[in-house]
């Protein structure tokens, strides 16, 4: 079965990120993560037809991908809220409050952890250590990281969400208004960061910007 | 042969004890062998050890001091000391059960694997007293069905990856695989997606724990209650060991065993479920005979026998013919022969139904592979049908020899097959081109088959040879083997499928051979027979088609059918009907009524699998007790009760390499058939057996896209195939892997079988919507 | 305190824009690879890198001159490179990829010149994706300007590189799960032997690094291998990058020589103990390292007096934790994390970590019994027999031992104050 015609539902840009990944890889199974984020982008979560998709390019089962995707906590395998808030609730973050952060975002967004608010705009999840550590207590919105987050900055960032409701969620942009101390020093900003909860990197076209290089 | 050469031997030290091991071999299995057995979940003999559930675990020493180490994929190296019994592996062992234990439901008492569970008797041996478990178990929903016959409790699951590695590395199907991670992994198939294997049932009788069940088993026995004897699966001819087990004299289970030679212990679903046929409803339990009305009533077996021995007495001894048998033991089999040919005086006896290679190829062709020979070849190569749907425990071992001992395979068939994707190089051919292919192959010269070529010549071929489909011209197989025992090193297995076909032609049930592979032709071994058996009719005898062709002539009369329906195995159901009805006397020899038989004078209820006690022959001539634990090597009938001596060689001329044998069939705008066997058929047997009825798959012709653009046809349409016997309404599946020109129909499905095996077929979209039954 | 700096420095520097290539070049950036490209064979890098004796930066500490030396010969062969940073408390290898990608690269193209790999992948946790952008840009500035692909700099050599992005898994840092993972299938730890120099990605000879570790490549092989060595303590050489955090004024990564005193690094470093509290206890090498307390304070930083003092420095993580701390809780949230990244595959420690946590959880909750404390102990036997450090095994991979190290942790300095969780004991312990 030709790739295209597998996903031939996919966004063309992305049908051309799929091709070029399963070239990249001296075995195409490797493509298998980069592609489950690109499902994933597809169809707002990774649905048991992304995963048939992905095993269709890969010549593998559903029953193979679906295994590999499990592994992982970043394939959702259900409905995930346009943003994914991740409280890091890991040593150094708790050390530092996490578990009040946690609360604040659960009150603000009215989605208890693990779940989805009833308005489809949140995903609340706590997650062990994202490697801001240095800039505890720590969150990240659809994988956009902001260190030094008190739980009324956390607050902050949520209301803001829900009311502008921005399109693409940057790093440096939500760290300055939100932010506290960081793990280092960040130096300029970028201009590009995530459009859906997937991490937002070129191969997977959530980028949302051209890169500023 | 050239055999192996011996591994290497080492010296280590085992609880103290010196010993010398074979190098490389992993400690658990040294241990075995020494009469120490380390306990053990995951490590399964016949797969890739993983090291997973770490209830191995022994003590080695080493440069950094003693370290725990799993046995079960450590090799052992000279000089090693391990301690399989410290007082830190007791205290390790009893953690791991320990941790076992805390989310496994301990429902042992209404568990099918309660009484022969590894988890259970471990923790009886190796376990801690009580629990001090006291927070809640991890909770799963309660069985569920991953196919129509493999159930699953994940709660019961121990995580070792026996079934997910089977599926795996054995059978190359992976459809059940570890989800999710840690605490919550958990063993399932993909939402929509059943456990479709062919082979699920292993995993069932490999898992530890009684988390996979099967269910024909469930809730059936307890296994302390069970009576198990050792025998061999007569689905197919290769010869698989089996362990059957009753409960109340009824067969409740059948397990694989491991042997070496054959199935390594796997077994098909079918091999393993068909049992059920036995304990059908429907199975005669009486004599029929025909009353005057012309309707088959139960009788007593005097009179039925009486009616019999009428009939036979009422003709010539050539008048009688006799078709079947290849379900029968190598005894049973003997002694119809025997009965036929000194008894009543006919030479026309054929165990095969007229679908069948030539007898002598079969059991002559020399040098003759055996199984275990796969395992040693550098190229493989299989012309033949189907293996996955013919012969699937044998479609295991060249799985394995491919997979895992790195031979190559080369396949040539009409279509895609279950080995294609392990294939170095595929030859699709039109039906009836199949004599062009050997050309090329032989001749050198063609780009198309270089690859092919070049695996063939490499190193020591084992060569797989049958018929590809049932509309295949029969003298191909033997041109194939000509071709192939030319080929360096090579060994040819001839695959003929039925049960104890290859028993039957050794006992002399063949137009053409006596017991003992000595041809009816050859003075000699006759008159040796006739010294043991008296005189003996001295011509070559019909096969089966000429046995129905002589019913319908008036030329034979009365005719036995052994376990045999022509009407849906020939070629022709048509004139197979007729000719039965032309017969003055036909007796069959059956469990169930089936189309032949149905006209049938008398019909005689006959014991059925792992009822009978005897010999089986497999497809390597390798004969093996049903019913006990042993392994002939060679059966060899003794003169002195026989007058039968089994031949050295082959009892038939050489085979000559005659490159028009069968010759291209002209197909002159019509499409050529293949006519290829599946699995899950609609044989008596299989349909009987409810755990394997609902997986015959619906019946269907597969047509190459271009030939279904050419035609106009689509995907799903409902057309007319229509051949020389008879047409059959279908529905049409399109399917890229054939051969262009020409169609497929699998042969043994319901309504399939009414189109015969004609050698081409034309297609025409139907009138009609619905696809007849 | 201040020190010469060997990774930082371009970023100390220039704060606003390291990670550029302009940058990275205009401060002696690639000129290494061309040098070296030009005038040096693989033999040579793998003896300065030998003579740097530099111990890989991933946890395991391991002297990369002495693993890239058991290469095997088949071919092809591959560079990894781990990003997958996921110990708690660790955040080092972040600032590299985001701040130097490029000298990252120039670590990444020398090291696969040396060990003669055409193919190098940088795998980096799935959480990082803007150190992942970071990296994609440099790779593709990279590639225009000739320092990867086709025949670099004219040399003759070729490189690919590909970033790929992680899932969410924490056992995908330990290398063998790291390569199943780049495979497309589950992080689960192999069988060890084969090792990844043998049989490695695609099972091929294969090294495995991490980004600390390659991002120091270029300066040792500028400046040769016995520079390197000259700094820092006499076994354990060179500059280390120190992720702090916790209860102190100044946390934050931290490159500094090896062999200062904890002290040193706690109090100078990293500005001492917010508020001016009391230090408590200190987690020296990321969650899997048994903890240290005051008494260790003199202790030096380097990998063998914290083996001797019975912990690692491990992946270079400094959790303190001050006299406010519920030490119960601090090491039930460290298990935790164990139990929840546990691949699965081993049973001590898929259900020993998950066993462990929910007795912690119970004690928090004012539900232990006097028997836990054993019971704790016994069950981080079984993960662990002995209790030993360095941790012995009963599992195929380090992270269900690393379980126990919170555990033993508080029972051997802070019994009392787990004693006093549990309702009844310290009666019973008295009467
Ligand atoms: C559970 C576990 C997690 C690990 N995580 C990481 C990690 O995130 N990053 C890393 O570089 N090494 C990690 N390691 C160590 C790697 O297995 C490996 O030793 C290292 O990447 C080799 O690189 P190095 O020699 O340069 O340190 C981990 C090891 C284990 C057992
Ligand atoms: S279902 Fe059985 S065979 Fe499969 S992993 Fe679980 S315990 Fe093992
Ligand atoms: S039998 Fe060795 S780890 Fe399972």
């Amino acid at each position: 079965m030709s790739a295209a015609s597998v996903i031939a539902d996919w966004s063309a840009p992305n049908q051309e990120r799929a091709r070029r990944l399963l070239e990249t890889y001296p075995e195409e199974r490797s493509a298998v993560m980069p592609l489950l984020y690109l499902a994933s982008l597809e169809h707002g979560y990774l649905t048991s037809a992304g995963m048939t998709q992905v095993a269709q390019l890969t010549g593998l089962t559903s029953a193979q991908v679906q295994s590999v995707a499990s592994f992982y906590t970043m394939f959702k395998r259900d409905h995930v809220g346009r943003y994914l808030i991740s409280v890091c609730t890991s040593i150094s973050c708790y050390l530092l409050g996490a578990d009040d952060v946690l609360a604040a975002v659960e009150t603000e967004t009215t989605a208890r952890d693990g779940t989805t608010s009833v308005d489809g705009a949140f995903t609340v999840e706590h997650v062990e250590c994202i490697g801001a550590c240095g800039g505890a207590p720590a969150v990240q919105v659809n994988y956009e990281l902001v260190e030094g987050v008190l739980p009324e900055k956390a607050t902050a960032l949520c209301k803001w969400l829900r009311e502008t409701s921005p399109d693409v969620v940057m790093t440096d942009a939500m760290q300055k208004s939100f932010g506290g101390v960081r793990s280092f020093d960040w130096g300029i900003g970028e201009e590009q960061g995530a459009v859906a909860p997937v991490p937002a990197f070129g191969p997977y076209g959530s980028t949302g910007g051209e890169s500023a290089r | 042969m050239p055999e192996r050469p011996p591994p290497e031997m080492v010296t280590i030290t085992i609880d103290g004890r010196e010993v010398e091991v074979p190098q490389g071999e992993y400690i658990i299995k040294v241990a075995e062998d020494l009469g120490t057995y380390i306990p053990r979940f995951c490590y399964h003999p016949r797969m890739t050890p993983v090291g997973l559930c770490r209830m191995c675990l022994v003590e080695v020493e080493t440069p950094r001091g003693r370290l725990l180490t799993t046995a079960c994929n450590t090799p052992v190296a000279p000089e090693m000391i391990v301690d399989t019994e410290s007082a830190v592996v007791q205290k390790a062992q009893e953690g791991i059960l320990e941790f076992l234990l805390i989310n496994h439901p301990l429902d042992c008492p209404v568990c099918d694997k309660g009484g022969e569970c590894p988890l259970q008797d471990q923790t009886v041996a190796y376990g801690p007293g009580e629990s001090r478990f006291v927070e809640e178990k991890r909770h799963f929903e309660k069985p569920i069905p991953l196919s129509d016959i493999v159930l699953m409790d994940r709660e019961r699951c121990i995580l070792c990856a026996r079934c997910t590695r089977f599926s795996e590395e054995v059978s190359g199907d992976p459809l059940i695989e570890f989800v999710g991670r840690g605490n919550q992994t958990h063993v399932i198939t993909f939402p929509d997606e059943p456990f479709a294997s062919y082979f699920s049932g292993n995993t069932v009788e490999i898992c530890p724990v009684g988390a996979l069940t099967a269910k024909p088993y469930r809730f059936k026995a307890r296994p302390w209650d069970l009576e198990a004897i050792e025998s061999v699966s007569m689905v197919d001819a290769s010869g698989a060991s089996i362990s059957i087990e009753t409960s109340q004299n009824e067969v409740v289970r059948i397990n694989g065993i491991d042997n070496d030679a054959t199935n390594h212990g796997w077994l098909s679903d079918k091999d393993r479920f068909i049992f059920q046929a036995v304990n059908s409803e429907n199975r005669l339990t009486a004599p029929l005979v025909r009353d005057d009305a012309g309707n088959l009533q139960p009788t007593s077996w005097g009179e039925a026998l009486d009616r019999v021995a009428d009939a036979l007495g009422s003709v010539r001894g050539d008048e009688v013919a006799s078709i079947g048998g290849a379900n029968n033991t190598n005894e049973e089999a003997f002694a119809l022969g025997k009965f036929l040919r000194s008894v009543v005086m006919t030479p026309h006896i054929d165990v095969q139904v007229g679908d069948a290679l030539n007898p002598d190829f079969l059991v002559g062709i020399t040098p003759r592979a055996e199984i275990r020979d796969l395992d040693r070849a550098a190229t493989i190569l299989v012309w033949a049908g189907d293996l996955k749907e013919e012969f699937p425990t044998l479609y295991l071992r060249v799985r394995r020899a491919v997979t895992q001992m790195g031979a190559k395979l080369v396949v040539v068939h009409p279509r895609r097959t279950g080995l294609d994707d392990l294939a170095a190089a595929k030859i699709t051919y039109r039906p009836g081109e199949g004599p062009e292919v050997v050309r090329k192959l032989a001749a050198g010269a063609d780009a198309d088959y270089a690859a092919a070529r070049e695996l063939l010549t490499a190193g020591s071929v084992t060569a797989l040879i049958g018929l590809t489909g049932r509309a295949e011209d029969p003298r191909l197989a033997e041109v194939v083997a000509a071709y192939a025992l030319d080929l360096p090193g090579a060994k040819v297995l001839p695959l003929a499928r039925r049960g104890n076909v290859f028993g039957g032609l050794d006992m002399g049930l063949a137009p053409t051979l006596l017991p003992g592979r000595v041809p009816v032709t050859s003075e000699s071994g006759r008159a040796e027979l006739e010294s043991a058996w008296g005189p003996l009719p001295d011509a070559v005898g019909r096969d089966a088609a000429a046995i129905l062709a002589g019913l319908a002539e008036g030329e034979v009369k009365v005719l036995l059918l052994v376990g045999a329906d022509p009407v849906r195995d020939g070629r022709n159901p048509d004139s197979a009907r007729a000719a039965l009805a032309a017969a003055d006397f036909v007796v069959s020899f059956d469990m169930f009524l089936n189309d032949s038989n149905q006209h049938a004078a008398v019909v005689l209820p006959v014991d059925g699998f792992a009822e009978t006690e005897g010999t089986v022959t497999n497809v390597e001539g390798r004969v093996q007790k049903a019913y006990r634990s042993m392994t002939w090597d060679r059966l060899v009938w003794g003169p002195e009760r026989d007058g039968v001596v089994m031949p050295d060689g082959p009892g038939i001329q050489e085979l000559q390499y005659t490159p028009d044998g069968g010759g291209v069939r002209s197909t002159a705008g019509r499409l050529a058939l293949h006519s290829g066997r599946v699995l899950y058929d609609a044989g008596t047997r299989n349909v009987q057996s409810p755990a394997l009825a609902a997986l015959v798959p619906d019946p269907a012709v597969y047509l190459h896209p271009r030939d279904a653009s050419a035609l106009a046809l689509t995907d799903s349409q409902v057309v007319d195939v229509t051949g020389e016997f008879g047409a059959v309404r279908l529905p049409v599946r399109i399917d890229a892997t054939l051969a262009e020109g020409s169609a497929y129909v699998p042969a043994n499905l319901e309504s399939t079988w009414m189109l015969g095996v004609p050698d081409v077929v034309t297609i025409e979209a139907s009138s009609a919507e619905e696809v007849a039954e | 305190m201040s020190f010469p700096l060997i990774l930082t420095e371009r970023m100390t520097a220039h704060p606003a824009d390291s990670h550029r290539l302009d940058r990275y070049e205009a401060t002696g950036g690639y000129e290494t690879l061309r040098e070296a490209l030009g005038a040096m064979k693989p033999e040579d890098i793998l003896e300065q890198v030998k003579a740097a004796n530099i111990q890989g930066r991933g946890g395991a500490a391991f002297p990369a001159g002495i693993k890239w030396g058991f290469l095997a010969p088949a071919e092809p062969r591959y560079l990894v490179i781990n990003g997958d940073e996921s110990e708690p408390g660790t955040f080092k290898d972040r600032q590299l990829l985001e701040r130097d990608p490029h000298q990252l690269l120039e670590g990444a193209i020398l090291t696969s010149f040396c060990i003669g790999a055409n193919h190098a992948f940088i795998y980096i946790r799935g959480e990082y994706p803007k150190p992942a952008r970071r990296v994609q840009q440099a790779v593709e500035a990279a590639y225009a300007k000739g320092y990867l692909g086709q025949n670099i700099l004219g040399s003759g050599f070729d490189l690919d590189v590909t970033v790929h992005l992680g899932g969410g898994a924490y056992i995908c840092g330990e290398e063998t799960a790291l390569l199943n993972s780049l495979e497309g299938q589950r992080g689960e730890p192999r069988l060890k032997p084969p090792f990844p120099a043998v049989e490695g990605l695609y099972a091929k000879p294969t090294i495995v690094n991490n980004v600390e570790t390659i991002s120091n490549i270029p300066w040792i092989v500028a400046n040769g291998g016995d520079a390197y060595a000259a700094i820092g303590d006499v076994d354990s050489v060179g500059t280390r990058m120190f992720s702090l955090s916790g209860h102190l004024k100044k946390p934050g990564n931290y490159e500094v020589p090896m062999g200062l005193t904890w002290r040193e690094l706690i109090y100078e470093v990293g500005g001492g103990i917010r508020d001016d509290r009391e230090l408590k206890c200190w987690v020296p090498g990321g969650a899997s390292a048994p903890w240290f307390v005051a008494e260790h304070l003199d202790t030096k930083v380097t990998k063998d007096d914290c083996a001797r003092a019975g912990s690692m420095l491990g992946s270079g993580a400094v959790i303190v934790m001050d006299d406010t701390t519920n030490v119960v809780a601090a090491a039930h949230r460290i298990v935790k994390f164990f139990a929840h990244e546990s691949c699965g595959q081993c049973t001590p420690c898929r259900e020993g970590t998950t066993w462990l946590e929910r007795i912690l959880w119970r004690l928090l909750n004012g539900a232990g019994r006097p028997s836990d404390i054993d019971l704790l102990l016994d069950i981080c036997d079984g993960i662990s027999p002995g209790l030993a450090w360095p941790p012995r095994m009963t599992t195929i991979c380090p992270l269900g031992p690393s379980a126990v190290s919170p555990i033993t942790s508080i029972m051997t300095h802070f019994r009392d104050e787990v004693e006093a969780m549990i309702p009844g004991l310290q009666e019973v312990a008295h009467a």
